[in-house]
């Protein structure tokens, strides 16, 4: 009997063994790529074909930096007629954007998708041009009259943060489509005189309180430079 | 995970603060407000009965009315507005000369007009005794621009 228990135990031993170092040989070691990533707003061609008076490009690209991290960088043209009630005016400039991204999804082994939050600070260079404004006046006894100045306000310039979110999924081989929203937060902007940024390329709609929103959908490919273990 | 908790909450305070900008509550181009005093006292109120006016070629703004102030609007497309006051049996008429300023207000609201040097370039005194001026640019409706003594 106690022959018997020796030799249960043994085997036991000899067994869980061989199941651990089996797990081991299983276990494929999977090589995170780490690259540039540059893309295309594809947003903004969309949104050109549907709204009259505007006109853009957004690219898109981005370094892994670390396992979770991402260096991001933007940059763009806008050009956009706004219509107010009271006014009309066209915005045309470029800007840039800086920051991160941190990847906050936990990937099966893979797959190298992101759900992502990031910071950005923006940076842009714009014109604006009043092209006309019908004054504001109550009541409509004097036949309302409207100015075509055409008045160009020239070397603008604005700076923002942003807080995005956003994710991006891998469709096919380092091809990416993402999405993200933004939520803009001007530090300032050099006002033109007697009227003022309404819109701003890259910040989009200047909101009452200097706030605003952004969105884009993007196409990008990785270009891997490196495969790492982690 | 906890940056992300933190960055959302922060997202979230920056873009709650967002207001409505659509609808235009300042205030927009100013009238011209006129007072009718005592000629004979001029710190008295005078209220002029059976009051019409209009501007010239206009329809009436007020059509025989008991009235103590009037608030008539300016041509923002001329330089000068004509008025025509009448009272029962008389009729006087004033010549407003101005220049116009367009003042950014808003968003919604556009631009205001406002209107400076104001002056009288030429009037008539059938019962309109005395007209002065009190305030020679418009950029408001607080308080009277013009006092007529009658």
């Amino acid at each position: 009997m106690k022959q018997l228990h020796i030799l249960l135990f043994s085997i036991s031993l000899l067994v869980s063994s061989t199941v651990y170092s089996q797990q081991k040989q299983d276990s494929i070691v999977i090589k995170q790529k780490y690259g540039i990533r540059l893309g295309v707003d594809l947003s903004k061609p969309i949104i050109s074909i549907f709204e009259d008076g505007t006109k853009g490009l957004g690219l898109v690209g981005d370094i892994r930096v670390l396992r979770n991290y991402y260096a991001a960088f933007e940059m763009g043209f806008d050009e956009k007629t706004t219509n107010e009630d009271y006014l009309n005016f066209t915005t045309k400039g470029s800007y840039i954007k800086a920051g991160f991204n941190y990847n906050a999804y936990k990937n099966w082994a893979g797959m190298n998708n992101e759900i992502y939050v990031g910071v950005r600070y923006g940076l842009s260079f714009f014109n604006q041009t009043l092209n006309s404004y019908t004054p504001n006046v109550k009541g409509t006894y004097f036949i309302p009259t409207t100015f075509e100045p055409n008045t160009e306000f020239n070397d603008l310039t604005a700076q923002w943060v942003e807080f995005l979110f956003g994710m991006k999924v891998e469709t096919f081989n380092n091809l990416y489509l993402g999405v993200s929203v933004s939520f803009n937060n001007m530090i300032n902007t050099e006002e033109p005189e007697n009227f003022k940024n309404l819109y701003v390329p890259g910040f989009n709609r200047v909101f009452l309180n200097n706030a605003g929103v952004g969105f884009n959908y993007t196409l990008s490919y990785l270009i891997p430079i490196i495969k790492k273990n982690n | 995970m906890k940056k992300f908790i933190v960055l959302i909450i922060v997202s979230i305070l920056a873009f709650s603060g967002c207001e409505k900008d659509d609808i235009c509550i300042e205030a927009t181009t100013p009238n011209l407000i006129i007072r009718f005093y005592n000629n004979d006292i001029p710190a008295e109120i005078k209220a002029v009965t059976s009051l019409t006016v209009w501007a010239d070629g206009k329809e009436n703004q007020y059509a025989s009315q008991t009235l103590d102030s009037i608030v008539i609007p300016l041509d923002l497309a001329n330089n000068n507005t004509l008025y025509r006051l009448s009272t029962a049996t008389l009729e006087d008429q004033i010549n407003f000369t101005y220049t116009r300023k367009d003042v950014f207000v808003s968003r919604s609201c556009g631009y205001k007009t406002i209107f400076e040097n104001l002056q009288i370039e030429s009037n008539t005194t059938n019962w309109v005794k005395n007209i002065s001026i009190n305030n020679s640019t418009i950029d408001n409706e607080t308080a009277a621009h013009i006092t007529i003594f009658h």
